[in-house]
């Protein structure tokens, strides 16, 4: 696997963000979910044809800011600020969970902002009859089987490793609850802060790409952003939860792939 | 020394396989295991234990806030106060202390501000007012606060209540939560400038800071008694001399299980089951809703997640599925129970080792019905309290307890006279 540099972006008096990049030719930018950023497969591969921008959100790794930041709008107004850092004036986005449903925010609120879309599980919506699972009343064993198809894989095992060491154990933990709780500020007690009210004015291309297994957020969930974006593809992926672009990460990157190359795509007017 | 009796309120009719079949005494327990008509009394019976205090000369009597909790069933603390403030209006020694209200959860939190000044107009300035943060289960899980913005919430708040009692203009506040353009709360304090504030806290580096720079009395609260408060209060008297401050014990108090019979011997068959009660149920809170991410800041964590990681702290039930009994319970010094002689001993000793001035007393433990209640405060007033209350001789109590109503308060005349000049 390529290792990603990190480079750090004032983009803006009050944030500071840290990015994963690697790669050469045209800028994706990835968002990571509620759990944090890592350099995975998926992104390992996608660097191959792409200049991946990975940033850590406000309040995660070397991020800073995330007090500065009121609300979503205030979340929105700062990746504006990190796209005119990169000067990048119409970004690609790839978006996992809650970066997903930050990518929505984001094509939503200013479309001239995002070239294309394409949110991976996203979160943002909450359905009282069909709820997503509370992560933050999760024991590690219960999130990792409601994210996770296979627990006993590669995958799961790397995502759910703890050190030995004792020291490194408690750096750990602190840097998953300061991940987790820069993610509640945005999440917290239920994802739902209106973005379905706002589905309609994104005009970007999208593509939705879902796990059909995924036990966090109820597939069912696909096709509400599916029918209030309006040109949105929906992929469904068998046998694959809510981490599906590692699960199943050959498909996922050929869908990924196929839609970022895509030339014969149009914006909506 | 000071002594406060203090009651959690708990249920006392939980079913014997509470803790097997259901997660939690908090956030989630059966709403169905609740029965109004034993409340009723259970309420009743607590309120008569806290006014007998007040007949027994208890230096307060308190109260405090939790949610959706069977062990502590006071939403609105200050609804029993008020009550309370009845019998406290004629009383030379009592005070009262809601211990407290969580201020990020008042919307606007200058409704903390004119309620505490109801109580405190009512008691006659025999007021104390608790300002905790409140624990993540009540404000995080129960009333939906988010973490990431709850101690800016309570400090603003914090600050808020104390602009509305100290300011006899009306002013506006413009607040990153709270905006308001008229606040002018009635009625004023009785006390002056206003009551003395009690920081509840359980040991965040924070906490410490502020009840010390701002001149409050720090209460440690935990329910595991004398030994396991040394790991606080240690740091919090070693953070009071690095600030400069002087060791006044009543800077800070303490709060600790206490069980008093006529032998050490009759103490555990009276107590030892309503004792098991209290850390097998009222203390078997899930996992899961115990600290939502943020709750504590990364410094608090750093302090305190190593003893979580190795496994040496532990929940109250817990220690009780480890067969855990009453012995243990006494020998750890989670309770101080026995013979008036043995309880006097152990709490002087404990108060003296952590310094405090300030002891919350949780007479009612679990379980225990009317009777045994009304014993122990008996029993621990007359036969305890005396032979400890001269602990501290040479410090002043007076910052951090009430004073009556003011002397005097500004008038109109001042105010004119104020603007002139």
């Amino acid at each position: 696997m390529a290792q990603p540099s990190e480079i750090q972006i004032q983009v803006n008096d009050h944030v500071s963000m840290a990015l994963l990049v690697a790669g050469e030719g045209e800028p994706v930018i990835y968002l990571h979910g509620a759990g944090g950023l890592f350099w995975d497969p998926y992104l390992d591969q996608l660097s191959n044809q792409f200049k991946v921008y990975a940033p850590f959100m406000p309040g995660v790794g070397n991020s800073t800011g995330l007090e500065t930041i009121r609300d979503i709008w205030g979340l929105v107004l700062t990746y504006y600020d990190l796209f005119d850092a990169l000067e990048i004036d119409a970004a690609n986005i790839v978006g996992h969970s809650m970066g997903g449903m930050i990518g929505c925010e984001l094509a939503a609120t200013d479309p001239s902002r995002v070239k294309r879309l394409l949110p991976i599980a996203p979160a943002g919506l909450f359905d009282l009859e069909n709820p997503m699972g509370d992560i933050f009343a999760m024991l590690p064993e219960e999130l990792a089987q409601r994210i996770i198809l296979d627990t006993d894989s590669e995958i799961a095992k790397a995502m759910f490793a703890m050190p030995d060491d004792m020291d490194e154990k408690v750096a750990m933990v602190i840097t998953q609850i300061s991940t987790l709780n820069a993610a509640a500020k945005f999440l917290w007690p239920l994802p739902d802060k209106g973005l379905k009210d706002r589905l309609y004015r994104i005009k970007a291309p999208t593509t939705i790409i879902w796990g059909k297994q995924d036990g966090l957020i109820p597939v069912e969930y696909a096709e509400v952003f599916r029918s209030k974006i309006a040109h949105a593809d929906l992929q469904l992926v068998d046998q694959a939860s809510h981490t599906v672009q590692l699960e199943q990460l050959g498909t996922c990157l050929e869908l990924t792939l196929q839609f970022l190359t895509a030339d014969n795509l149009t914006q909506v007017a | 020394m000071k002594f406060v009796s203090f009651n959690l309120m708990s249920y006392r009719d939980l079913p014997a396989d509470f803790e097997q079949k259901h997660d939690s005494v908090w956030v989630t327990p059966p709403k169905t295991l609740y029965d109004p008509r034993i409340g009723h009394d259970t309420y009743h019976d607590y309120i008569d234990a806290l006014e007998y205090s007040i007949d027994l000369g208890y230096d307060a009597v308190g109260v405090n806030e939790h949610h959706s909790n069977a062990y502590g069933l006071m939403p609105s603390p200050n609804l029993l106060g008020s009550i309370l403030s009845r019998k406290i209006r004629h009383s030379d020694t009592t005070s009262l202390i809601v211990l407290g209200n969580s201020l990020a959860l008042y919307n606007p939190p200058i409704r903390v501000a004119e309620e505490f000044a109801m109580l405190d107009v009512l008691t006659g300035g025999k007021f104390i007012a608790g300002f905790p943060v409140g624990t993540s289960m009540d404000t995080n899980y129960v009333y939906g606060i988010n973490p990431s913005e709850l101690r800016e919430r309570y400090y603003e708040a914090h600050d808020l209540i104390m602009k509305a009692w100290t300011t006899d203009e009306v002013f506006t506040w413009n607040g990153k939560y709270n905006q308001l353009r008229y606040v002018n709360t009635w009625p004023r304090v009785a006390q002056d400038p206003h009551p003395p504030v009690w920081i509840p806290g359980g040991g965040s580096i924070e906490t410490y800071d502020f009840s010390l720079k701002n001149n409050y009395s720090f209460s440690y609260l935990s329910y595991f008694g004398h030994k396991y408060a040394k790991k606080v209060m240690g740091p919090f008297w070693q953070r009071a001399e690095e600030l400069g401050l002087d060791d006044n014990p009543y800077r800070a108090g303490y709060c600790q299980l206490v069980c008093v019979s006529e032998t050490d011997e009759s103490a555990e068959k009276e107590y030892a089951e309503h004792a098991m009660y209290f850390f097998a149920k009222c203390m078997h809170i899930d996992p899961r809703l115990v600290e939502a991410p943020g709750y504590r800041t990364v410094a608090s964590l750093k302090a305190g997640l190593r003893s979580q990681l190795d496994g040496s702290a532990k929940f109250g039930s817990q220690l009780a599925g480890e067969g855990l009994g009453w012995k243990d319970f006494i020998e750890r010094g989670y309770i101080i129970a026995g013979s008036p002689d043995t309880v006097a001993e152990k709490l002087k000793e404990a108060a003296e080792e952590l310094h405090v001035g300030n002891i919350i007393l949780i007479n009612q433990v679990g379980s225990m019905p009317r009777e045994l209640l009304m014993k122990n405060l008996q029993m621990f007033a007359e036969e305890v309290m005396p032979k400890l209350q001269d602990t501290w001789p040479e410090w002043d109590s007076s910052d951090y307890w009430p004073s009556g109503f003011a002397d005097s308060y500004s008038t109109p005349d001042d105010q004119a006279n104020k603007q002139e000049a």
